[in-house]
């Protein structure tokens, strides 16, 4: 996979201040947008929180998609991916009682929560690669030595992520880059300067840039941001 | 570090890219700017669901939901 992934088409655009759809007829939020008179996120959290095993499959079907795209975009393993799904959705049962809508909002808190699961399953495989070709590396050297990895939920994302996926689009490859190796990847500025060959403080800047602008972006998709 | 400066911290925070000896000094300049602060950092948390959502959503595998399910019923009857 090419490096800036998190943005389908790495072309420069024109250098201009992406202005989201202030005027469009929908409001513009960044969460999903659900069918009328079915239960928020927040509604489901306080059931599973409650014990209702209803709601958590109310948010499994809402957020199965979303949450394997992110898993899959950081481990690219069809069969890994579903069963770290499964793990991810059975930890947000058990790990309910912690959520705090105070502190953000519920499909905030599983993506954090999965990305840092899909983060850790991909660095027990670059570890275990390592081990691999270390192995193999000395197998090598010693030939005589012993030898022996939703449905759609019916929820109207499109919108939301074409306009998300503008503000993203708009940043320099370069930016792109280091936050996808950041988001996606895990690594820290020092691992990031030292795959792309970068200066720390370049890589540092890119990534303050990217984020700011983002973020901004994201401050025109919603007001409370 | 001026509030500003935290900003720039918080958002690489969210994402775990702040160095050792950047985090240490951010933890600090954390509790300087207490909740003002600390609502900063919730809101930047938005970025994480904008990245997941930026992307185009994934099939999983349709037994994933009946063993999670199953796990859940005997979890809850255990």
């Amino acid at each position: 996979m090419g490096p800036a992934k998190l943005i389908a088409s790495t072309r420069r655009k024109p250098k201009k201040r992406v202005r989201l759809a202030r005027s469009r007829a929908r409001p513009v939020t960044v969460t999903a947008q659900l069918e009328p008179g079915a239960p928020s996120d927040l509604d489901l959290m306080r059931g599973i929180q409650a014990g209702d095993p209803d709601a958590l499959s109310q948010l499994y079907d809402r957020y199965n998609g979303i949450l394997k795209a992110l898993i899959l975009r950081v481990i690219h393993n069809e069969a890994e991916a579903d069963d770290l799904l499964q793990e991810i959705f059975m930890e947000i049962w058990n790990q309910a009682k912690n959520f705090s809508a105070q502190k953000g909002k519920p499909l905030g808190w599983m993506v954090t929560l999965a990305r840092r699961r899909a983060i850790d399953g991909l660095r027990k495989k670059q570890a275990y690669a390592r081990a691999e070709e270390r192995l193999q590396n000395e197998t090598e050297q010693q030939p005589d030595a012993w030898v022996h990895n939703a449905t759609e939920e019916e929820i109207m994302l499109s919108d939301t992520r074409s306009l998300i996926r503008k503000v993203l689009k708009s940043l320099p490859p370069a930016q792109q880059q280091a936050i996808d190796l950041a988001f996606f990847k895990g690594m820290s500025q020092r691992e990031i300067a030292a795959k792309t060959n970068t200066p720390l403080g370049t890589v540092k800047t890119r990534l303050e840039l990217g984020l700011k602008k983002i973020y901004d972006g994201l401050k025109e998709l919603r007001d409370e941001l | 570090m001026n509030f500003n400066e935290f900003e720039n911290q918080a958002r690489l925070y969210v994402i775990g890219a702040l160095e050792a000896d950047e985090l240490e000094e951010f933890e600090n300049a954390r509790k300087k700017f207490g909740k003002k602060g600390e609502d900063f950092i919730t809101k930047c948390y938005a970025l994480h669901e904008a990245f997941a959502l930026s992307l185009r959503p994934a099939k999983a595998s349709s037994a994933i939901k009946e063993r999670l399910m199953a796990m859940v019923k005997a979890k809850k009857e255990a």
